[in-house]
């Protein structure tokens, strides 16, 4: 690690000779994992791998770079110098100061976890055990363990760590034709459950076969929390994006302090409380809750600084590393969907637990046309009867705007954490 | 230490360019830069992969500690793999019309802002351009002494553009990646095509759902070509049993007009001149006059299922090779396009991708078109928008039942095993019977 804090000293010090403002981001991970081919182990890898990204800032005008060598450190510092030049100037306030942030526990670092096959090997023993109790062949699988970190440091003198573990498991498996996919990964190895993801996977494949064809109409459905989390995913959590919003391409740009989702709805981003946790966002500022959407009202949306800058905002501590060549940009820590919970399987329903194609989703309007997964009846509390093949359309607002009621309880999906959502009159197309 | 079985080491250095353009504003211009190894080595029994970075920096010692670590990996596995025979070789990388490292950063992003500003015309509220390039030499190398390296880069740019009026916003997108070279000069009506297309869709009524027969444009068939037939022909998926095609060579599982090929040779976004285990690549007929013909392999899938060609392997720098598609199309039939439309008489017409999805187990595939024409009385009537397909693969091959002549190859990228890499989909239009159409009108 001192190599490591020696090299970000060399790149801030070369990097304020030229610019007003450097920046240096280092992350490094080590991880192990195994695949399952067919029921077998067919592969096991490992992997260290570290990165850095620079980020310099001349009279306004931005430059970023990366690499995965450290040594061609002041190569990439070059890189991000003659970016910089080419970017459009904007108002610019600086980078943040070290300022005092509440010591938290954001758990997310497991001490006991040890990156070793052996930990994967036991996981898999474990999604097959699951897998056994129902007659569906494993087609597939993985479990992985890793260990990581990130340093964020820059000319002002923040530097900032966050050390995160992290152990995963999935498992696919097919009967005849019907197929079955579950998955579970947490911070910490415990809070995984491979045993429940094996036995849920090869329910879905067992219970989903033969199903009934369903007659095209209009029908109450039940998203599942995977399926809440692929739609609202690819549609609804990028719109509350500062950035898509000033540059008025997304669907909630007007609609600040309006009321525009059912009353009993809230979206809010918890940076201290779940695997994406961080106390200082990817360029150094602190992080906060951020309540989107407050009881059915747009109340805020997100922002970088570099977004904050140019249109008099406050960045909102959102910045997560995604951008091309490891540039930050607006992104969410750990994102909640909460509401009024309540009973929502009594009543007859469609019960739909993935969709396909949700990424085709219109990114704007919200509207989408999804094939299902796994779908079936819902009724008094059950699943009954399978549905061989339905087609779901509808547009993701509107359906918002009426929700009949989300499950008591929430599914964590990575940094995702939503209920099951049932709404009424979904249009379904049968085969 | 044992000795491996067999191990192959794929190495990719090199850089990448990204330029970001939003609202005319160049938000970015960066080059990266990326060194990074995949070695696979074969145990008693499967695999044992360790990802090195920084590898042109790495010692013999260290890449012999590399292998004793991947062997120690491999000690877990369970499967037993043996590798099936196939040609080695390397094909020549086609010379570009203009290499883009020939052009300054700068004036690429004068040439992306000139797309850019071409969208923006009345009506259009946001509009948006990227540009990306990437630079690599592949070096591969493997225990039976086959050496190959090559350099290729890979550009291209897209552009869209957001309308509005009233609370109705619809957007339009157009794009071109190649592989011979920079593709960015004189491109404007890219940009213009884009913000028009995303004007016209303001007034397009929604499409309504059902079944109906459809025609699919050169794009959307291609897409179909790879979600519905690519995947679920991939040598892995059929070997691990999550393919309906699985035990299907030789029988007839789509119309006489039907054949689709996976083309890795063609100088398509797709091309590679080697694939990731020293494979020579090779055209694989898929699917000939309706009759299902060839599985894409990789050395061991082929040896597992045979009926197919090696040389599809593909993987990002720094990743495990899976079996992928490169080029992938459905061939030429002897209808015209006006023949096509008219033999409908009344459903409706799908053009351009939104990207689709398929579950090649359960054999079921959804994709989303840009938007659509109805088709009444042979003619076509109004716009329609977000309209989309699915389908099961094996009753919707049997009811494709005209091919236009008029093939044209689309490059995209395509997602698998967390993994994206480049490819071209491809098709004329053709006419699909009992097409299930979604929408919500």
């Amino acid at each position: 690690m001192v190599e490591k804090i020696s090299v970000i000293d060399n790149i801030l010090r070369e990097g304020q000779k030229i610019a007003d403002d450097v920046e240096v981001f280092f992350a490094k991970a080590s991880g192990v994992g195994v695949e399952l081919k067919g029921s077998q182990i067919g592969e096991a890898s490992g992997s260290d791998s570290c990165g850095i990204g620079i980020r310099v800032i001349k009279d306004g005008k931005i430059g970023c770079s990366s690499t995965n060598d450290p040594l061609k450190w002041k190569m990439c510092l070059d890189s991000a110098v003659s970016g910089a030049k080419l970017a459009t100037p904007q108002e610019w306030g600086g980078l943040p100061l070290p300022s005092e942030i509440e010591k938290r526990d954001l758990h997310t670092f497991d001490t006991s976890l040890k990156v070793d096959i052996s930990v994967t090997t036991e996981m898999i023993n474990k999604l097959k055990t699951g897998a056994s109790e129902y007659e569906a062949d494993i087609v597939g699988g993985s479990a992985s363990v890793s260990s990581g970190g990130i340093i964020l440091a820059n000319s002002n003198g923040v530097f900032y760590s966050n050390e995160k573990t992290r152990a995963g498991v999935s498992l696919e498996t097919i009967c005849g034709t019907s197929t079955g996919y579950e998955f579970d990964n947490s911070c910490f190895q415990d809070e995984i459950d491979p045993v429940n993801v094996g036995r849920e996977a090869a329910y879905l494949a067992v219970h989903s076969k033969d199903g009934d064809e369903i007659d095209t109409g209009k029908y109450d459905v039940i998203l599942s929390p995977v399926a809440v989390c692929q739609l609202l995913g690819s549609v609804v959590f990028p719109s509350f994006s500062g950035k898509s919003v000033k540059a008025k391409r997304s669907f909630l740009a007007d609609k600040l302090g309006e009321c525009c989702m059912d009353e009993s709805l809230s979206i809010y981003d918890d940076p201290f409380n779940g695997m994406g946790a961080a106390l200082r966002d990817s360029e150094g500022v602190p992080t906060r809750k951020i309540d989107f959407v407050k009881e059915g009202v747009v109340n805020e949306f997100s922002y970088d600084l570099k977004t904050a800058y140019r249109y008099g905002e406050q960045s909102t501590g959102s910045a997560v590393r995604a951008g091309s060549g490891g540039a930050p940009v607006i992104g969410t820590h750990n994102i909640y969907v909460d509401g009024k919970r309540e009973n929502i399987y009594d009543e007859k329903a469609v019960y739909a637990h993935t969709v396909v194609g949700a990424h085709t989703a219109n990114g704007i309007t919200g509207d989408f046309s999804v094939e299902l997964s796994n779908a079936s009846w819902m009724q008094d509390g059950e699943r009954g009867r399978p549905i061989r093949s339905a087609m779901l359309s509808g547009n993701i607002f509107e359906m918002l705007k009426d929700i009949q009621g989300m499950s008591p309880e929430s599914r964590k999906l990575g940094s995702i954490i939503v209920p099951a959502m049932r709404f009424g009159s979904l249009s379904v197309v049968g085969k | 230490m044992e000795e491996p079985a067999f191990y192959d080491i794929r190495h990719v250095s090199g850089s990448s360019t990204h330029i970001e353009i939003d609202n005319s504003i160049v938000e970015s211009a960066s080059v990266s830069f990326v060194d990074t190894a995949t070695l696979r080595v074969l145990g008693r029994k499967g695999w044992g992969v360790a990802i090195i970075e920084n590898y042109s920096m790495k010692s013999q010692k260290e890449i012999d500690e590399y292998i004793s670590t991947a062997m120690r990996y491999a000690s877990v596995t369970e499967e037993e793999v043996s590798l099936g025979d196939a040609k080695s070789g390397i094909l020549p990388v086609p010379a570009m019309k203009e290499n883009p490292q020939d052009v300054s950063l700068e004036e690429k992003c004068e040439l992306l802002l000139n797309i850019e500003k071409a969208a923006k015309i009345k009506g259009i509220v946001n509009s948006r351009a990227n540009y990306t390039e990437g630079l690599g030499t592949v070096f591969y190398t493997d225990s039976s002494g086959n050496e190959y390296k090559y350099d290729m880069c890979r550009s291209g740019y897209s552009v869209s553009a957001v309308a509005k009026e009233n609370d109705i916003m619809q957007a339009g997108r157009e794009s071109e990646h190649t592989i011979l070279g920079l593709n960015m000069r004189h491109k404007e009506n890219k940009g213009l095509e884009a913000a028009e297309r995303a004007i016209k869709l303001l007034s397009a009524s929604p499409a309504k759902g059902g079944i109906m027969d459809a025609v699919l444009d050169q794009e959307l068939a291609g897409v179909f070509a790879h979600e519905a037939v690519g995947h679920a022909s991939e040598g892995d998926l059929v070997k691990e049993g999550v393919s309906v095609l699985r035990g299907k060579i030789g029988e007839k599982i789509g119309g006489d007009i039907v054949s689709v090929v996976d083309d890795p040779t063609l100088h398509e976004f797709g091309f590679m001149p080697v694939d990731a285990e020293g494979v020579l690549p090779k055209r694989t007929d898929i699917i000939k006059n309706g009759v299902l013909n060839s599985f894409i392999h990789d050395r061991q899938t082929l040896a597992v299922v045979g009926d197919g060609d090696a040389g599809h392997s593909r993987g990002e720098a720094g990743a495990v090779p899976l079996v992928r598609m490169s080029n992938t199309f459905i061939e030429n039939g002897d209808s015209s396009y006006d023949e096509i439309i008219a033999e409908c008489r009344s459903g409706i017409l799908l053009k351009g991708s939104r990207g689709g999805q398929v579950d090649p187990g359960r054999g079921v595939f959804q994709f989303n078109a840009e938007y659509g024409y109805l088709i009444e009385n042979g003619e076509l009537a109004g716009m329609v928008r977000d309209v989309s397909l699915t389908g099961d693969i094996l009753k919707t091959l049997h009811n494709i039942v005209l091919c236009a002549g008029d093939r044209v190859m689309n490059p995209g990228y395509c997602g698998k095993g967390g993994q994206s890499v480049p490819v071209t989909d491809g098709s004329p239009h053709i006419l699909l019977k009992s097409a299930v159409v979604g929408g919500q009108g």
